[in-house]
């Protein structure tokens, strides 16, 4: 579905190139969700706008679908780090923009719009602007206008990095059930082990910059669970998080090194 | 709001503070406590008024500098607006004007006049002139300065939904400048009146400023307060209309936080 093939990219700096990516290589198979991880300020998010477009790898490629990314596709929904959610824009105007975007009927757009709100418990808020909703109600919002286009590939960047734990768990639980039952593929970046985990069929564990794949962790029984609290609670979770926090290898050491 | 003793207090503060000015002023001037050359009673005002009233050339004056006004508080904030909105997106040409307009900005308006007046003669097109000239600068600064700080993450955002710059522009850059849009007509509106009143006064045959000018002149102090009286309201009024006006430009702003 979506295939990084060597893909590297870098950028110029002030006074040299500043190299992000270096030779990354995974594929996310179709309905599988793939978390990717790696140190702060690696390139993680660099890598997601490779896949949507943005940016072009410096060599390399990326493939949607079997076909080089060539500009944004309808194949992609990205849910963001932070509210992209229009402040001028009424909950619902927010849900219908993609549609809107793409040239739908007022009606068409009225009646996905609102099916999807009542569906990610919005129902009431339509008429609110976004900064009257708590957090994780702008993330549902945010999520409902991203799945009204109905894309086939979900991007994830940090997006629950701003919620508090609990509210966190509940929608981690909701988009991970959302991405099953539509038969999504999702690719997720996050700097959170535990989500990694409990979240992804796969987990891509990325060096400091400029980053490489370091390790493919395969984690066989998180598509099994109930939910993603289900899946903290099992014996093999702590196993998994060690492996992947001993791969990720953020000393306090390594960290005074670099500062150094 | 609600009608509690304390909007009851205020509320009658005011008129008290009112009624002390008025009647000051005329048991001042009856009295002959203060001159009439300097100062004028409300009822020798509305004498003037009365007449100037029937005569009509109280409604000429104030009607040439309330056009004067709004067609340069129109023309300049839409010339401020459109400038502010597409100089950003040109990243060499704002480059290369930045400068030029930051000069021209910080020259103070009232030695400009006389140029207009040159160019455009003692009309109302040198005060029209004036008055885009500052309220061009009061709505383009803040436009500039929020096109510029957009929030890229919205751009992004509506790219990989894969709209184009003609949808971004409409959807984003467009709204995203409308707060300070709002700031700018805040600015503007008080400006617009300011740029008027100074081409009039710098050589003009008609207007409120004329008149006060000229009443000034021939010691007509009751026409002079008449003059600065009928300029507040209408710079009241200005104002109220352009508050009025924040529900609908920057509705987000004003809805229920609930």
């Amino acid at each position: 579905m979506l295939e990084f093939r060597h893909a590297s990219f870098a950028f110029a700096g002030r006074r040299e190139t500043v190299e992000v990516l270096r030779d990354v290589s995974f594929e996310c198979r179709a309905d599988e969700i793939v978390a990717v991880i790696g140190p702060s300020g690696c390139g993680k998010s660099t890598l997601l706008s490779l896949a949507t477009g943005l940016r072009t790898p410096t060599s390399g490629e990326v493939l949607v679908e079997g076909r080089p990314v060539a500009g944004p596709s309808r194949a992609l929904g990205m849910l963001f780090q932070h509210s992209t959610l229009l402040p001028w824009r009424s909950v619902q105007e927010n849900v219908e923009l993609g549609l809107e975007i793409r040239g739908e009927r007022r009606a068409a757009r009225r009646k996905r719009a609102t099916a999807l709100m009542r569906q990610y418990g919005l129902a009431g808020f339509e008429r609110k602007f976004p900064h009257a909703l708590s957090g994780g109600m702008q993330k549902r919002a945010a999520l409902a206008q991203t799945l009204a286009m109905e894309p086939k590939i979900l991007l994830l960047d940090e997006p629950f990095a701003a919620l508090d734990a609990q509210t966190r768990l509940v929608i981690e639980d909701d988009v991970v059930k959302i991405c099953r039952a539509g038969r999504r593929t999702m690719l997720l970046v996050t700097h959170d082990i535990a989500e990694a985990i409990s979240m992804a069929d796969r987990i891509v564990v990325l060096s400091k910059r400029p980053a490489t794949v370091k390790e493919i962790f395969e984690i066989p029984f998180s598509r099994d669970a109930r939910s993603v609290a289900d899946v903290q609670a099992m014996p093999e979770f702590s196993a998994y998080f060690r492996r992947v926090w001993d791969t990720l290898d953020i000393s306090v050491g390594a960290a005074a090194e670099a500062a150094a | 709001m609600r009608w509690n003793s304390h909007t009851v207090m205020v509320a009658a503060g005011r008129v008290v503070v009112l009624l002390v000015i008025l009647g000051g002023a005329e048991l001042g001037i009856r009295s002959g406590a203060l001159s009439q050359l300097f100062f004028s009673s409300p009822t020798q005002i509305y004498q003037v008024f009365v007449t100037q009233l029937a005569q009509g050339t109280l409604a000429e004056a104030a009607g040439i500098t309330v056009l004067e006004t709004m067609l340069g508080l129109v023309a300049g904030s839409l010339l401020g607006m459109a400038i502010g909105l597409v100089l950003p997106q040109l990243r060499v040409f704002s480059r290369v004007f930045e400068p030029f307009l930051m000069v021209l900005n910080g020259i103070p308006v009232i030695v400009i006049a006389p140029l207009f007046v040159l160019w455009l003669g003692l009309g109302i097109f040198s005060k029209i002139g004036i008055s885009v000239y500052i309220v061009f600068f009061a709505m383009f600064i803040p436009v500039y300065t929020a096109s510029i700080r957009l929030e890229r993450d919205y751009v992004n955002a509506l790219r990989v939904m894969g709209a184009n710059q003609r949808q971004i522009f409409w959807k984003v850059i467009l709204p995203s400048a409308l707060p300070s849009v709002y700031t700018g007509l805040k600015i503007g509106s008080g400006l617009a009146l300011i740029g008027a009143v100074i081409g009039e006064f710098v050589a003009s045959r008609a207007g409120l400023g004329h008149m006060i000018l000229y009443a000034s002149g021939t010691l007509d102090t009751p026409t002079l307060y008449l003059g600065i009286i009928i300029l507040a309201l209408f710079a009241a009024a200005l104002s109220f209309l352009v508050d009025a006006l924040g529900p609908v430009l920057v509705r987000w702003r004003f809805a229920d936080e609930k």
